[in-house]
Order: C-alpha cells, then sequence, then structure tokens
C-alpha cells in the first residue's frame, strides 16, 4: 500500500472518530438541555426567594387583618 | 483540586464527567470496529489494517486522556462513596487495566498476545464504569 493512500485512510479513520465525538456531545447536551446546573440553581433559589417574599407578605397581611 | 475542577466545569462537575465518559464509550465502540479490521476480522475496501492499528492507537490515546481526566474529576469531588461502590471498583479497575494495556503496547514485556484480551477487559469495564454513573443521568 503507498503512503498516499496509507495516509488517507488514516485521515479518514480520525474523521470519523470525530464526527462520533461531535455526535456524543450533541446527544448528551440534547439530554441534559442547555442550561448550566449552576443556572438552573439560581433559577431554583429565585423562584424560592419569590414564593418566601409572597408567604411573608400574606402573613403580614393576615396579621394586620386580626390586629384590625 | 475540587475547586480547580469546580471552576474548570462552572460548577457542572457531573454534567461534564458523564460528557467525557460518553464520548469515551463512543470512541470505545469505534475502537473495536477499527481494531477489527486491524486484525482482520472484519474486512472492509476502505480501510486496510495498516492504518486501521494507527487510527486505534491515535483514538486510544484521545480516550486514555479523556478517562485519567474523568477519573480525576471524579475522585477529587466525590471521592470513594460506599453507595458507589461498583463504580468505584470498576473505575478503579478500569484505570489500572488501561495503564497496564498502555504499557504492553508501548514497552511489550513479551505480553503482546494479551493486547486483545486487555482492550477488551478495558472496553467492558468502560461500559460498568459509564452504565454505574452517566447511564443513571442519562435514563
Amino acid at each position: 500500500m503507498s503512503d498516499a493512500s496509507h495516509s488517507r485512510q488514516l485521515l479518514g479513520s480520525l474523521v470519523a472518530a470525530v464526527l462520533i465525538v461531535v455526535v456524543a456531545i450533541a446527544l448528551v447536551t440534547l439530554k441534559f438541555g442547555a442550561s448550566s446546573a449552576a443556572e438552573r440553581e439560581s433559577l431554583e433559589e429565585r423562584q424560592e426567594q419569590r414564593l418566601e417574599a409572597e408567604e411573608e407578605r400574606r402573613e403580614a397581611a393576615e396579621e394586620r387583618r386580626e390586629e384590625r | 483540586m475540587e475547586d480547580v475542577v469546580e471552576t474548570l466545569t462552572r460548577g457542572n462537575v457531573a454534567e461534564v464527567k458523564v460528557l467525557l465518559a460518553s464520548v469515551a464509550l463512543a470512541l470505545g465502540c469505534y475502537q473495536l470496529a477499527v481494531i477489527a479490521v486491524g486484525y482482520g476480522k472484519l474486512r472492509v475496501s476502505f480501510l486496510a489494517p495498516p492504518p486501521a492499528f494507527a487510527a486505534h492507537r491515535a483514538v486510544g490515546d484521545t480516550i486514555a486522556l479523556l478517562l485519567l481526566c474523568t477519573g480525576v474529576m471524579c475522585v477529587s469531588v466525590y471521592g470513594f462513596e460506599d453507595d458507589e461502590l461498583v463504580h468505584a471498583i470498576a473505575g478503579s479497575a478500569l484505570l489500572c487495566v488501561l495503564a497496564i494495556k498502555v504499557s504492553v503496547v508501548r514497552r511489550d514485556f513479551g505480553l503482546g498476545r494479551f493486547l486483545p484480551a486487555l482492550g477488551l477487559s478495558v472496553f467492558a469495564l468502560l461500559c460498568v464504569t459509564w452504565a454505574s454513573s452517566a447511564g443513571g443521568f442519562l435514563a
């Protein structure tokens, strides 16, 4: 086998490996979703804070009603 | 080390670990096909055994690097947890067998005939390690 043919086949095999890597990354990323764990955590934290604030407001309103 | 890993992955240690392990597993499957061509078990018109061996070696080096990075991330952040015993044992065995295989490839030590068995062991251990952790994440 000539050197050129050897190099071409080797290059083709490596390109196939790169394509496999790209597909694997795409599939795993698709499964996880685009947002990172840190982003999800901060979103959950903001939602919790919003719920807590809402609850506090409701409790304060109830207290005011009871005082009256 | 844990801080370095957390910073590098921007807090997504598990996700990055799963990604690296999944890429390694996908390349591992490709390695099986390529080495089958190398040993003449599988004959295809577009790939001869010598370039198949060369590709197997190059991709194998990449997989070894991926597995080493994944192992370092895993041990530095999670350590050896009792409830992940299968994963810890399979992962440790995987790196040990991989180290032996790399040594035999580079120095031979008269153990060249065991390379197919070592390669299959590495692939089997990679499957078990992936399934006991990354598989759960992706299920």
